[in-house]
């Protein structure tokens, strides 16, 4: 695929999302400060029933800004509205205009994807320069200019590799036709195991093993942990490899399904 | 059309058609449908235990499209028109048979087979509902790689003739349903396909529109030479652009040939209109109608009788002797008539395979 149609893709899609500026406000205050109050409202509960001073090396300043950059990122992966796009497109029919571009399909919906994370790019930007000065940084967390880069880099793998790992699942609609209930289980599991609901500095040592070499880290927990100066290069990098590869099992998985699936497809609507 | 585009579509026409651009062998179409009874309790028993049912869409159809030729796919809601217009586009996979357009068999879905093809749908926007047209127009640009200069050409040429020129920075969701049938139009024909799937272009459009959509389609047609085939109810779309149809009824081919072949071989009758001068009383008086056709109309001043084709020369000479004829008119009957009739009269094939079965 030429990168110049991606970049086009994604521009028009940036430009759709962003040509209604009440929905980009709203989303923008309303939608993180109701995600931000139910976090705050947990880490304080951490804390309270724990009664220690720090949870998994996090002091409550620190854990509320990990849920603050949580969030986020958060957004930026999951690139929520349009996380079931592949799902619909099969359902009504909206596949059937991709099949005609002489395209690839994931990849064209891939670039809408990352078009349609503008609106969030923005918040990010936004609400995450002025985060740390509101919360306060403690002692725990060290951003530099490094962090941020290397961040970067890990949040879109992540996004990548979120977008892979749902394309299998999304791809079920050949047959099932509403898959909903399956993307939001899958959704659970990766904000459970991905660190988006809770560090994932606070499970147990054993589980945190597994987990590394699982792809669920690499979502959430491995951006944000970076940012926050967390990991070291090594870890980084090792981190990265193991992403990738998983995003290139997810992307065989999702062209095999697609491969039976394309054969159930019967282009409703037309 | 202009007296241009007449020469123009006359001197194509002259040209002799070299290899058919679609091929299509036995093609058959089964899908696999759950059944659901009505109600809560239909709803409810659907959860455990499903009937499911295979439809036959299309069955061992056979043709060929030759190069500048407009096909018309005819038939009832149901008939496979739209399913056989799917397999060719490449969208969906056949359950048998074979196809071939320019060389390629469409299901693959070649990057060089689907650079040559549009599809036009009437029923389904395929233009981005935020955007203006001119936007869609740059993303189908990079799409289909068409290079700047051609781009600008092609783009001028379609916005000129389909009069949509000051309409282009318009966001498409703010354009009226000709309008946005006519950038639908042009977002197919940017790359210049040379075959073109029209599925009812002209459904829920102004007689005004669909007059300029038609006057287009063989505009460009005599000028660019694609292979088209076209499904739509409307009669006057097949009579102004299909010289060939093809009936289908229940996935099956009924009749395939010329339109004219169409109404001498199933057009029995023909329609023979008079119009009377009130003031004079008919020689024969008027209950000897009845012998001369079938009377479909009869008021003072005007007759319409249905009459055997081989029996209209002799029925107007009497009209005109015994009636005080002020205007004659024999027109066909409606060609929509015809080929209904021919949808209906056709031995019924054999009846859908409906196969019950349990799946998990």
């Amino acid at each position: 695929m030429r990168l110049a149609l991606l970049w086009n893709v994604s521009s028009t899609e940036a430009r759709k999302r962003m040509s209604y500026r009440t929905d980009f406000w709203i989303n923008s205050l309303g939608g993180i400060a109701v995600n931000f109050s139910v976090y705050w409202f947990l880490a304080h509960a951490l804390f309270a029933a724990s009664g220690a001073s720090t949870l998994g090396g996090y002091t409550p300043r620190g854990m509320v800004l990990y849920y603050v950059f949580a969030i986020l990122m958060g957004r930026m992966v999951q690139s929520t509205e349009m996380e079931m796009g592949t799902s619909q497109d099969i359902y009504d029919g909206s596949l059937s205009r991709y099949l005609l571009y002489p395209v690839s399909y994931p990849a064209v919906k891939y670039a809408e994807q990352v078009g349609a994370l503008a609106p969030q790019m923005i918040q990010m930007t936004l609400f995450g320069a002025v985060a740390p000065f509101l919360v306060g940084i403690p002692q725990e967390v060290h951003i530099t200019p490094a962090s941020v880069a290397m961040s970067l880099a890990s949040l879109a793998v992540a996004n990548l590799l979120h977008y892979l790992l749902l394309l299998p699942i999304q791809e079920v609609a050949f047959w099932a036709e509403n898959v909903w209930s399956l993307v939001v289980a899958e959704r659970f599991v990766m904000s459970l195991l991905g660190g988006l609901l809770l560090p994932l500095d606070l499970f147990p040592d054993w589980a945190r093993q597994v987990l590394y070499w699982l792809p669920f880290p690499y979502l959430y927990s491995v951006p944000v942990r970076t940012l926050m100066g967390r990991v070291t290069v090594t870890e980084w990098a090792t981190g990265l490899v193991i992403a990738t590869l998983w995003c290139g099992v997810a992307a065989a998985l999702g062209r095999l399904v697609w491969r039976r699936g394309d054969l159930q497809y019967t282009g409703v609507g037309l | 059309m202009l007296q241009s585009d007449r020469r123009i579509a006359r001197t194509c026409e002259r040209r002799r058609t070299v290899a058919p651009m679609i091929e299509v062998d036995k093609l058959t179409k089964t899908f696999t449908v759950h059944k659901k009874e009505p109600g809560l309790a239909g709803s409810v028993r659907s959860l455990f235990r499903r009937e499911y049912v295979h439809k036959r869409a299309v069955r061992e159809v056979s043709f060929s499209v030759g190069e500048g030729e407009i096909v018309g796919l005819v038939g009832a809601n149901g008939a496979g028109k739209t399913t056989i217009v799917k397999m060719l586009a490449g969208i969906i996979h056949p359950t048998s048979g074979r196809a071939s357009v320019l060389g390629f068999t469409p299901w693959e879905r070649d990057n060089r087979f689907r650079r040559q093809i549009a599809l036009i749908m009437g029923q389904k926007a395929q233009l981005w509902w935020d955007l203006p047209a001119a936007d869609c127009f740059l993303l189908l640009k990079e799409i289909y790689q068409i290079p700047e200069e051609r781009y600008r050409s092609t783009l001028e040429y379609l916005a000129e003739a389909l009069e949509v020129r000051d309409e282009l920075q318009v966001q498409i969701r703010r354009l009226s349903l000709g309008e946005r049938m006519k950038m639908e139009l042009i977002a197919a024909l940017l790359h210049s396909p040379r075959v073109v799937y029209l599925d009812e272009p002209t459904i829920g459009l102004d007689l005004t529109a669909q007059r300029a959509i038609r006057d287009f389609i063989l505009r460009y047609r005599a000028e660019h030479r694609p292979a088209m085939i076209l499904t739509s109810h409307y009669m006057e779309d097949i009579e102004r652009l299909c010289r060939r149809i093809i009936i289908l009824r229940e996935g099956e081919i009924v009749f395939d040939g010329s339109l004219e072949k169409v109404m001498s071989e199933y057009a029995e009758h023909k329609i023979i209109t008079a119009h009377l001068r009130k003031e004079e009383a008919p020689v024969g008086g008027s209950d000897g109608l009845g012998a001369l056709g079938v009377v479909e109309e009869s008021t003072p001043d005007l007759v319409r009788l249905r009459v055997p084709r081989g029996r209209v020369a002799e029925t107007a000479a009497e009209l005109l002797r015994g009636w005080p004829v002020a205007d004659l008119a024999i027109e066909d009957v409606d060609i929509g008539t015809v080929i209904e009739r021919i949808q209906r009269s056709r031995q019924r094939s054999q009846p859908e395979t409906a196969k019950r079965e349990e799946k998990p």
